[in-house]
């Protein structure tokens, strides 16, 4: 069954035709898909499998909060994002996301900004299980306002918690827009 | 007054469950229970100086005065993708 109007945080196996289906449009002539699976390594460690957690009555809301305002930014009438939690294997799909537009240029940023906003600014956390038996929360950024932040800390993935050996490198919360839409790599 | 609190991420594992019942004088705020709770570890509570609260579907400020029955959620850093 097709749902318009899909959960976007999910426990079941993400469908990208699904996805696809649901938000076709006879307006747009540029269709970007992306689907974040799960890695077998990670900053030089071996990982067997994830498991995503997410605080979904705050989730729920926010991840289309940014649907609305990545579309509204970038001018294109779709932009959805789906976000699977539970215990993934390796290959297995966390994320899938969507975009359409008029045309490529519009529809390429708003993809990125999608997933790059859904990545740090969602309630969703990402727990590595390692080959050795070891596991290990990944950290990264805070929902702090930036005015309640202590002076030493930043928004930007940053120092380790104690369990946390392997914390991601820095990464900017990049905020991306049509006249400055530029690569950046994206860890899914 | 008491409040319930779920413990996400790794907040989850640094206290060691992922939800507890707190009770705390009146008045208190999203402030006033995170200090008790960064009484708990070191590790706690430099993650509690980088993490945020929730009350239902909004996130709060530490100002935030909590009530009587709030149910409210520890929002560590996030990592989605």
């Amino acid at each position: 069954m097709i749902r318009d109007n899909p959960p976007r945080i999910q426990a079941n196996v993400l469908s990208m035709d699904g996805l696809i289906a649901s938000t076709a449009r006879a307006d747009c002539g540029a269709l970007a898909l992306f689907a974040g699976t799960v890695r077998d390594h990670h900053e030089g460690r071996s990982v067997s499998r994830l498991h995503y957690s997410a605080y979904a009555p705050v989730a729920e809301r926010l991840i289309r909060e940014i649907e609305v305002e990545i579309a509204q930014r970038f001018q294109v009438p779709v932009c959805r994002a789906i976000h699977r939690v539970g215990a993934l294997d390796i290959g297995e799909t966390a994320i899938i996301a969507v975009a359409r537009g008029a045309h490529r240029a519009e529809t390429f940023g708003a993809m990125q900004a999608l997933v790059e906003a859904v990545k740090h600014r969602v309630p969703i956390w990402k727990e590595e299980f390692y080959t050795d038996g070891s596991r290990a929360f990944v950290n990264g950024c805070t929902l702090l306002a930036a005015d309640e932040l202590p002076a030493a800390a930043s928004r930007l993935h940053c120092t380790p918690t104690q369990s946390q050996a392997d914390a991601p490198s820095p990464q900017p919360n990049t905020a991306l827009d049509p006249a400055t839409y530029q690569t950046s790599p994206m860890d899914a | 007054m008491q409040v319930t609190v779920q413990c996400c991420g790794v907040t989850g594992q640094l206290l060691g469950q992922p939800a507890l019942t707190i009770s705390l004088p009146e008045p208190s705020t999203v402030r006033d229970l995170f200090a008790l709770l960064s009484e708990r570890s070191t590790d706690l509570a430099e993650t509690l100086a980088r993490s945020a609260c929730a009350r239902g579907d909004a996130i709060v400020p530490r100002s935030t005065l909590l009530r009587d029955g709030d149910e409210l959620a520890l929002l560590p850093p996030v990592a989605g993708g």
